[in-house]
């Protein structure tokens, strides 16, 4: 039995009456202990299905089997309870309480599992020592640099030590080399028996995942293995950039040159 | 994160807590809820302070109005009570009657001795007849004069008939009366203003402008009834008073009748006096037969009056107060919708985002609450030490005062609450 098992999986965002389909049909298998990078250009869904993986949203149309058991069929409470007991989720937009200290916001999720005030803080202090943040506990969010932000939003996720982590674009706002010791870091959770899926943009970290899916338009366009894969999207990627480069350039001269 | 915690699979179903688990989740919630709505509040001093202070005020005018209620209450049951229960009065004047009848009263014939000579001689079921007449007047002993005393005459049924006791020496007799006597017995009052530390026996006052007495007992001090004091007080016999005074004046019968026979009693000497007076079937009677459950009873739909106005005071205060505890919490909930789905987000359930925000409301409402309470107990508290009335504040409504606030938090705040928690995940990490 798979851990994450979608089926024809539709996402619709109705704007007044115009409707955004943000994924259209995906059909996505995922085993336990795998480590799955997520690529795509901006826009193709990739947030979307995060969210929806990671019992925050529920789809359109289609079915989400986590574990084996059908997520429509959880109540709220057990879904409260699967995000806060199974799954770590680090957000595109780091999404910490701006009034917490850096501590605080990694205690957070603790305080919903009913750890005791000593454990909680011994535990959110060891996440932040992970994320070498031990000198900025105390600070608050507004008083820290992105980095750092995305640092204790990835702390906060690991804390809890989830089954399940779910990063989206973890590495964003850090230089290459923090960024690797993320990366190396959940790396080394996947050797425990986590299951990571890991958004990104950099192929050198999508190429190094064992199994990478790219989304184009909110449809898989390639599943397999991670250096193919992140491959191919930078060359996608590369060409699109290019043919923009050279419309853009080709209207210019079109226009400056009499 | 201990190296031997190796991730767990995850579970068809959550992973269950244990008890202990669940009492500290319960706690750590509940502790972060106080914390957080401290937080809100402090951010948002003025609009607090405002709310908790109206509230503060519509319950200690609640609290005011209904203590100083009780005090009333308390001290009338309690002069009511000099009058005894089995008493009663007949009199010119119907008790608590209002202005408008105020002439038709005044028009009716005295209640005079022949009025009480026929009840004495064809009442049977009354138990002791004091006929009472009184006049405000002065008296001297020694040169040192005291105005305004009431000088009463009576008969020996006077302490029968009204409960007073004789302190020291003896009380008015038959035989003082029938001889028309100089005897005198004096309130406590008069005893100290004239005679501190010395035997008031045997001494002889001036009482009016030419009556002479001498003092042949003293009462038990009675303490204030109605709001008047009751031992400036000077008792002569009925017959040395109309011969001092004339027989001017009205008498009042205080009339004792056998415990569980007051109506019957009443039927028996309102008879009797229409008898005497010679009234026609149809003509209505021209005397009072008062008792003191009827004086309640007006008393009584007074206290109701002012009761229902108080609540309505009440109600209305908590209206508006619950507007402005909604109002505060409405904003937090808008303020803090990003957070709400982090919470959500990171495991909180509907319930521990609707205690959040109930905690924030109840904590506004439980100060205005304790705020009102302790500034109606201190208004009470002043009220009993600067006035006459007893005005003890009901432990009952202190209690009710804080539950009461503490409700009014939890209706009011139900609603945003409710909005808060159901609020969808993802569409609250969005808002901007
Ligand atoms: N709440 C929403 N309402 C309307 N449209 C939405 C909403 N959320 C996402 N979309 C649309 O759905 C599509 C997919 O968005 P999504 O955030 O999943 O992209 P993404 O792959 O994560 O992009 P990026 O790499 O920039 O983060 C986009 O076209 C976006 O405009
Ligand atoms: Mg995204």
């Amino acid at each position: 039995m798979a851990l994450i098992e979608l089926e024809k999986i539709v996402k619709t965002y109705e704007l007044g009456h115009q409707k955004v389909p943000a994924l259209r049909s995906i059909d996505v298998r995922i085993e336990r202990n795998e480590f799955v990078a997520i690529v795509g250009q901006s826009g193709s869904g990739k947030s979307t299905l995060m969210n929806i993986v990671g019992c925050l949203d529920v789809p359109t149309s289609g079915r989400y089997r986590l574990s084996g058991r059908d997520v429509s069929d959880l109540s709220d409470d057990e879904l409260a309870d699967v995000r806060n007991l199974e799954i770590g989720f680090v957000f595109q937009s780091f999404q910490l309480l701006p009034r917490a200290t850096a501590l605080e916001n990694v205690e957070l999720p603790l305080i919903y599992r009913g750890v005791s005030r000593k454990e909680r803080r011994e535990q959110a202090e060891h996440a932040l020592d992970l994320v070498q943040l031990s000198d900025r506990m105390t600070h608050r969010p507004a008083e820290l640099s992105g980095g750092q932000r995305q640092r204790v939003a990835i702390a906060r996720a690991l804390v809890t030590q989830p089954s399940l982590l779910l990063a989206d674009e973890p590495t964003g706002n850090l230089d290459s080399k923090t960024g690797e010791e993320i990366v190396w870091l959940f790396h080394e959770l996947h050797e425990k028996g986590n299951t990571i899926l890991l958004v990104t943009h950099e192929p050198k970290l999508a190429a190094r995942c064992p199994r990478a899916v790219r989304l184009v338009d909110g449809v898989v366009v390639a599943d397999g293995k991670g250096r193919e894969v992140a491959l191919a999207n930078a060359e996608a990627l590369g060409a699109e950039t290019l043919a923009a480069f050279n419309a853009a350039q080709a209207a210019q001269t079109g226009r400056r040159v009499p | 994160m201990s190296e031997s915690a190796l991730p767990l699979p995850l579970a068809t179903r959550p992973r269950q807590m244990g008890f202990r688990r669940k009492a500290a989740r319960v706690f750590g919630e509940l502790r972060e809820a106080v914390a957080q709505a401290a937080y809100a509040l402090r951010a948002h001093r003025l609009r607090a302070t405002l709310t908790i202070s109206g509230i503060g005020l519509g319950i200690a005018m609640l609290i005011g109005i209904l203590t100083v209620l009780s005090g009333f209450q308390v001290s009338f049951l309690r002069q009511l009570n000099t009058l005894g229960p089995n008493t009663l009065f007949v009199h010119k004047w119907k008790w608590g009657v209002n202005g408008n009848d105020w002439w038709k009263y005044k028009n009716r014939p005295h209640v005079t001795q022949l009025d009480w000579r026929a009840l004495e001689a064809n009442a049977n079921l009354p138990e002791a007849i004091a006929p009472i007449v009184s006049n405000d007047a002065s008296v001297t002993y020694g040169g040192k004069e005291l105005k305004h005393v009431d000088v009463r005459g009576s008969t020996s049924k006077y302490l029968e008939a009204t409960g007073w006791q004789i302190r020291r020496g003896r009380f008015l007799t038959d035989l003082d009366h029938e001889l028309g006597t100089d005897a005198c017995v004096i309130g406590a009052d008069l005893e100290e203003a004239f005679f501190k530390g010395q035997e008031p026996l045997g001494q002889r006052l001036k009482v009016g402008p030419s009556t002479r007495c001498t003092i042949v007992g003293t009462f038990v001090r009675k303490g204030n009834a109605f709001g008047q004091p009751q031992d400036l007080r000077v008792l002569i016999p009925l017959s040395a008073f109309t011969r001092s005074f004339g027989l001017k004046r009205g008498l009042v019968l205080s009339v004792v009748a056998p415990a569980g026979k007051v109506t019957q009693t009443e039927d028996e000497v309102i008879s009797v006096m229409r008898n005497a007076r010679r009234l026609r079937p149809d003509q209505e009677d021209n005397f009072s037969v008062n008792r003191q459950d009827k004086l309640l009873q007006g008393f009584n739909q007074m206290t109701l009056a002012l009761n229902v106005v108080g609540v309505l005071i009440g109600i209305i205060t908590a209206i508006v107060g619950g507007i402005g505890i909604m109002n505060i919490l409405l904003v937090s909930v808008k303020e803090r919708t990003r957070e709400i789905g982090v919470r959500r987000a990171l495991g909180a359930r509907r319930t521990t985002i609707l205690l959040q925000f109930l905690c924030e409301a109840v904590m506004v409402s439980a100060m205005g609450g304790f705020v009102g309470v302790a500034l109606g107990a201190g208004a009470g508290k002043l009220v009993d030490v600067l006035t006459p009335f007893p005005a003890s504040v009901d432990p009952k409504v202190v209690i009710g005062g804080c539950l009461g606030s503490i409700l009014l938090g939890a209706i009011f705040g139900i609603w945003p609450a409710l909005s808060a928690a159901f609020l969808h995940p993802i569409e609250a990490l969005r808002y901007e």
